[in-house]
């Protein structure tokens, strides 16, 4: 992309962007298309799934069969219950964490942000044996805990933290001593603001993830109490008897809906985050 | 669920010390269910199971379902490792070397106990048991099972001037009535195919049909040895693959599984071959007059028979697994075959099943739910081996490779072979 900016030549300078601006609409399209396509079959009823004809009646049918296919209230309150328990957790933990790393000297520090790293390293798919292993141990599959217990130790958030506080100036910590700031003071009143951006990024990112992990839910939970959507939208996911577009499109809009949405209205917030939370 | 049994044993033994022993200890089973089917199919299973309690009042069936055949085995085998386990599950009959191979699963042989037991083992299609057996012993118990039908649109037969009711018998007349089914516009695109065989996601069932027809097995019955690269497999998949790229009377490329009867709903296609567990949603959604038949023969007639079968686990308690038995014969007795068949479009997998008066009735009203059956006579095993995930995607991307044209047939099978043959090696 610098490629054109940075070009020698000044005249072209016009077209370099013109040719920016068309890749950069090219690849939205090619991004948005399964999403429009899918907002399209489930607005339409089932004959025009594969026909694209403007004048195509609307319908919000398929939504309601949807809806009525299984308990999608009570899988969303689980999805809700689930992402809003893990983020809840990861930043209490990830936050107290990152403060010991950054500026605490203590025996064996780095060899435990080393074995930190070395989790991020890993594929939680890997661990799922294990993981089943250790929640039947805690007597918790089957329960919402279960899902997210896992989870909730984040060495991505412990590591993104660390950066971001290690960043903040030593002077600004010393004042706040000087001023007669506790420790816990010290952290809520001079680190965590300054990370704010970090932290808006981080839960994006969380969020995200554990609104869509499919795989560990499926093997932990059994029942309809305890099952977030993902688990429940793969029912119509079923292959044997052919498969229903419209319904399906308008069950995955279901379930995406409240984080688009979200994105939607916290875009600029979210692209700002990311890019004062950039890699350091 | 450990502490729920408990509780149960406990309140039965108190019971139990009430009235003397007359009481019996509820034992409870966890059932993992595979929804294959979509969405109201676990409707119809909780009922099952409902009912079944309602019979048996000291067994507790748990229904879990489990997303996918593979989701499924998936979630089995995590379980079991991790110390946990189901004592029933529905699987596919394919992954049947799996679940030996992992220690997981018991024969069915070993939980028989009376003659009435060993009746009803002897009582289902044979063809069903071909993918349940192994070195002599049982390990899965039929339960939705299928075979590949072919679906033709009569009125698109009309059209072409053919007779609706004589779908084609043999290769050559798949051929024929193809290329006149075949309609292209006034731009020579092709508007309506002849024949669509879905080749996505597992094109080595659709293809099993073909290797069936042409009177070739894909592997030996111990399941240590693959036949890709013989050359009457590789005649069938020329066959395929001539249909859509000389004949151009199918699709090209690779064609979707799931949106094939979509397809046939749309008259993109006159001819498709499918499952035989479609048969209730093409029932519901064809808006013109359509016909089943059994699959046209070129050296015999044939289909894979497919689906997936009951197996038992072998970390359950002798009560469990006596349970499990009453489970699966009540599942399988004729009557439950028989509601469970006309509700899905899976055949019935027993005799009797379909000379209970429900079925009759169906099949009178219905013939084509008789067609499965009968192609049954005709089925062989569906393909499983050792390490079946591995050895089944060998074939696989050889015969999308070949239907693609990235490969010619022959090199395909033969590249598909080598690579089974590495895996399978250790197991001989």
């Amino acid at each position: 992309m610098s490629g054109a900016a940075a070009n020698p030549l000044g005249g072209s300078g016009r077209l370099g962007l013109l040719l920016e601006s068309a890749g950069a609409w090219l690849l939205g399209l090619i991004w948005a298309a399964p999403l429009l396509y899918a907002i399209w079959t489930a607005f339409h009823g089932a004959e025009f799934a594969a026909r694209l004809q403007l004048a195509a009646p609307l319908t919000l049918e398929n939504f309601v069969k949807a809806w009525d296919a299984a308990p999608f209230a009570r899988y969303f309150l689980n999805s809700f219950i689930l992402v809003t328990s893990i983020l809840a957790a990861q930043l209490v933990l990830s936050t107290l964490a990152a403060f010991a790393f950054a500026r605490f000297a203590f025996v064996g520090r780095d060899v435990m942000f080393a074995l930190v790293l070395v989790q991020l390293m890993i594929m939680p798919d890997i661990l799922i044996v294990e993981n089943y292993r250790t929640m039947r141990a805690l007597a918790l599959p089957d329960t919402i805990l279960g899902i997210g217990l896992p989870y909730m130790a984040s060495a991505f958030g412990i590591f993104l933290l660390r950066q971001t506080f290690k960043g903040v100036p030593r002077e600004l910590d010393e004042a706040a001593r000087v001023e007669g700031c506790t420790l816990l003071g010290l952290l809520w009143k001079v680190y965590v603001p300054l990370a704010k951006p970090v932290y808006i990024a981080f839960g994006l990112v969380s969020v995200s993830f554990h609104w869509n992990n499919f795989l560990w839910p499926l093997i932990i939970t059994n029942s309809v109490t305890t099952r977030p959507v993902t688990v429940g939208l793969s029912v119509f996911a079923s292959t044997d008897q052919g498969i229903d577009w419209s319904i399906i499109t308008a069950a995955t809009l279901m379930t995406s809906g409240p984080l688009l949405i979200a994105f939607l209205l916290f875009q600029r917030q979210f692209v700002q985050s990311f890019m004062r939370a950039g890699i350091r | 669920m450990n502490l729920s049994l408990k509780r149960m044993l406990g309140l039965a033994m108190i019971a139990g010390g009430l009235s003397a022993g007359a009481a019996q200890a509820q034992t409870t089973l966890q059932f993992y269910f595979p929804v294959a089917v979509g969405g109201p199919i676990t409707k119809i299973v909780d009922g099952m199971v409902a009912d079944f309690e309602k019979a048996h009042p000291a067994i507790k069936v748990k229904s879990i379902y489990a997303g996918s055949y593979s989701d499924t085995l998936t979630k089995v085998l995590t379980a079991i490792k991790g110390g946990d386990v189901p004592q029933v599950s529905v699987i596919l009959s394919t992954d049947m070397y799996t679940l030996i191979d992992e220690d997981a699963i018991v024969p069915i042989e070993s939980l028989l106990k009376t003659d009435d037991d060993k009746k009803w083992l002897a009582g289902f299609y044979p063809g069903f048991m071909e993918n349940s057996r192994t070195g002599g012993k049982t390990w899965g118990v039929p339960f939705q099972r299928s075979t590949i039908v072919m679906y033709w649109n009569k009125d698109a037969f009309k059209e072409a001037g053919l007779d609706p009711e004589k779908p084609p018998q043999t290769w050559a007349e798949l051929v024929s009535m193809g290329q006149k089914l075949t309609k292209r516009d006034d731009k020579g695109n092709v508007t309506q195919w002849g024949i669509q065989i879905p080749s996505s996601g597992f094109p080595y069932w659709l293809f099993q049909a073909l290797t069936t027809q042409n009177d070739v097995r894909l592997m030996n019955e111990a399941g240590t040895k693959t036949n890709y690269d013989d050359p009457k497999v590789v005649e069938a998949l020329q066959f395929w693959v001539d249909l859509s790229r000389k004949l151009k009377i199918h699709p090209p490329g690779i064609v979707d599984w799931g949106t094939t009867p979509k397809d046939f709903f749309e008259r993109k296609v006159a001819i498709m071959w499918t499952t035989t567990g479609n048969l209730t949603n093409v029932r519901a959604n064809a808006k013109f007059p359509f016909g089943v038949a059994m699959m046209p023969a070129n050296k015999r007639r044939g289909s894979p028979t497919g689906g997936g079968n009951f197996y038992v686990f072998k970390k359950s308690t002798p009560e469990q697994q006596a349970a499990s038995l009453v489970f699966m014969k009540w599942m399988t007795s004729p009557e439950q075959a028989a509601k469970w068949g006309i509700a899905t479009g899976y055949v019935a997998v027993s005799p009797a099943a379909f000379e209970t008066e429900a079925m009759k009735a169906y099949v009178k009203d219905f013939p084509p739910a008789a067609v499965a059956r009968d192609q049954l006579q005709y089925a062989w095993a569906e393909l499983s081996t050792h390490e079946n995930q591995r050895v089944t995607k060998a074939l696989n991307d050889g015969l999308q490779a070949a239907l693609t044209g990235a490969k010619t047939p022959a090199a395909a099978m033969k590249d598909a072979q080598a690579e089974a043959e590495r895996i399978l090696k250790p197991y001989r």
